[in-house]
């Protein structure tokens, strides 16, 4: 793969955003004693007045960021995903989602990219839980660009917002001042064998899953579906009208991920097309080094090169 | 420091009844909700919307106005009871309460109800969106103020000491938290259940600014509210005694009655005593 390596995760990237944007926007943030792993502190540091640490709490983080957002402010409530979608799950679907209020979700530590952490601190299940919230839109960026960008569509997209974070910095992979649009994908590898559709750092992966693949005469067309609700269906229809064989991976559980809803509605469309997915296999994973976690875990591109030679393999849905 | 006169005092007491008599009224009609926290809170709520908030029914969403914030959101009749009576919407839509298509939803909420300010029903998480709005009215630098009626078995949520945290940490003299501290909860007495005093110095200890009334006597309930005003530096909690229950006998302690509705006999015999009979 032939990517320049990122300096900064996608967390510090989005946190920047938001620093830079406080001057011309009168939102606040909420935050529970996790600033300096989020970098939500930068926009602490320049707007202290409007950033708020509610301590290591984030059931009340999350319910008084409804209330303000109650009273027309926007809240970007900044925390790592497996706190706030899964401790916070009630507040966020009741007290955010219902009343559809301007509370905007930072969540970092998306997958296993928290790694090192261990799976008390790896969100492998929050795709699941916050797609599956009517008025939630959800994002996950991979990149700096599409991270700042992910801020400024969290910003102007009315409702609640959930932006999926890595932990890591991993690759750089579009120009600054890339758009993106809310329910938009990119193609970001073109070809016409197999269409391997991914988000966050599980982009990188299908694209080093693509060279593998080319070197052996398959072509691959990587989308970036970075927009995980709305998605970019109109995006996907087109790659596998060319390709007739969709593998999405996820760093997620596969069960219940984006991977089970698009292939759901694959079979509710009578599509004639391959599918298989990538993600955790009904499992937890563990503490190690991010590579080492993903390459155990099969969330990597020899995994994903295996699916594809195994799905273009088969005569399903032909 | 703004008075209430003995004349007003009385015409409260007036009101908190014909209050009561709508929560029954209501949840008779629904045959479903929550009688009994509701009658207990009928008169803070009775002295909230008709004494001390800074309100206007004709217009709503006044951003000046005071908010409310009923945290022990299965107390919705006393609310919707106090919003009607105030001129927030017709009386007759008092009948829709619990029914298919109603703007009076099982539990608040926001967005389809003039006055309704935050959805609330899962307990504990009122309060902390009135820390929430509080905090806003702060930033705004406006001087509206929140107010928040809490249940006594809702404090056993451990939400509530969060953000009771925050509202001290946060310095919000703007928010004041009314507990209905009428010692029963849905399995029974709040003792038997989770004993959760000293109540008081709870939130004392907390860094709240406390107080501790009779939660059924007009005069001392608008002479504390009054008081919570002008407080600086900290936010109030009043913890006022009270009976679950109150004012229709049978009903009175009775954990039963948390959310039960009354058959028709027992609706006859709570409107003669609310009411002389009087539908």
């Amino acid at each position: 793969m032939n990517l320049p390596r990122a300096f900064n995760p996608t967390r510090r990237a989005f946190s920047e955003q938001m620093a830079s944007r406080g001057a011309e926007s009168d939102f606040a943030v909420f935050e529970s004693d996790i600033g300096y792993s989020t970098y939500s502190y930068l926009f602490g540091d320049r707007f202290p007045e409007r950033y708020f640490n509610f301590g290591i709490a984030e059931v009340s983080t999350m319910a008084a960021a409804a209330g303000m957002a109650s009273n027309g402010r926007t809240v970007f409530v900044a925390g790592y995903g497996v706190f706030l979608t899964m401790r916070a799950l009630e507040v966020v679907r009741s007290f955010v989602c219902y009343p559809h209020l301007n509370v905007k979700i930072l969540s970092s530590h998306g997958g296993v990219t928290a790694a090192i952490d261990g799976v008390t601190h790896q969100a492998t299940e929050d795709i699941a839980f916050m797609t599956t919230l009517p008025e939630m839109k959800v994002l996950c960026p991979c990149d700096t660009a599409s991270a700042k960008a992910a801020f400024d569509l969290a910003l102007k997209t009315p409702g609640p917002v959930f932006v999926r974070l890595m932990r890591d910095p991993l690759f750089e992979l579009y120009p600054e001042g890339t758009s993106f649009a809310l329910g938009g994908s990119k193609v970001v590898r073109e070809g016409s064998d197999i269409t391997i559709a991914a988000y966050g750092d599980m982009v990188f992966e299908a694209i080093d899953a693509a060279d593998r693949l080319a070197a052996r005469g398959i072509r691959a067309e990587v989308l970036d579906l970075y927009s995980i609700k709305p998605v970019d269906w109109a995006g996907i229809t087109a790659s596998i009208s060319k390709t007739h064989t969709l593998l999405v991976v996820e760093n997620h559980q596969a069960r219940n991920g984006l991977g089970t809803y698009i292939g759901d509605a694959l079979l509710q469309t009578g599509a004639s097309v391959r599918y298989d997915h990538v993600g955790l296999e009904d499992r937890f994973a563990e503490s190690g080094d991010y590579r080492g976690v993903i390459e155990t875990y099969g969330l990597c591109a020899t995994n994903i090169e295996a699916h594809a030679k195994k799905l273009l393999a088969t005569n399903q849905g032909r | 420091m703004e008075e209430t006169t003995i004349n007003r005092i009385e015409e409260l007491k007036d009101i908190a009844n014909e209050v009561r008599f709508r929560i029954v009224d209501m949840v008779y009609r629904a045959q479903s909700g929550h009688c009994g926290g509701s009658l207990s809170a009928a008169d803070i709520v009775t002295a909230l919307y008709f004494e001390i908030m800074k309100i206007n029914p004709a217009a709503p969403d006044w951003p000046d106005r005071d908010r409310f914030i009923l945290s022990k959101g299965h107390a919705c009749p006393v609310q919707y009871a106090a919003l009607s009576l105030k001129g927030y919407f017709p009386l007759d839509e008092l009948g829709t309460f619990r029914k298919l298509h109603s703007r009076l939803q099982g539990h608040p909420v926001a967005g389809k109800l003039p006055g309704i300010e935050v959805t609330t029903g899962s307990l504990g998480i009122g309060f902390c969106e009135g820390i929430g709005l509080g905090l806003d009215a702060k930033l705004r630098k406006q001087d509206w103020r929140v107010w928040i009626v809490l249940g006594d078995g809702e404090l056993n949520e451990g939400a509530v000491w969060e953000a009771a945290q925050a509202g001290s940490k946060f310095h919000l003299d703007n928010v004041t938290a009314i507990v209905d501290r009428n010692r029963l909860q849905n399995d029974g007495f709040c003792d038997d259940v989770m004993p959760i005093e000293p109540v008081v110095e709870k939130f004392r200890v907390f860094g709240w600014e406390t107080y501790e009334i009779d939660g059924h006597n007009m005069s001392e309930i608008v002479r504390t509210l009054h008081v919570a005003r002008q407080v600086k530096g900290k936010p109030t909690c009043i913890v006022a005694r009270t009976v679950k229950g109150k004012g229709v006998s049978f009903m009175e302690n009775v954990r039963d009655w948390h959310g039960k509705a009354p058959n028709s006999e027992q609706y006859e015999q709570a409107v003669r005593e609310l009411r002389g009979g009087r539908t």
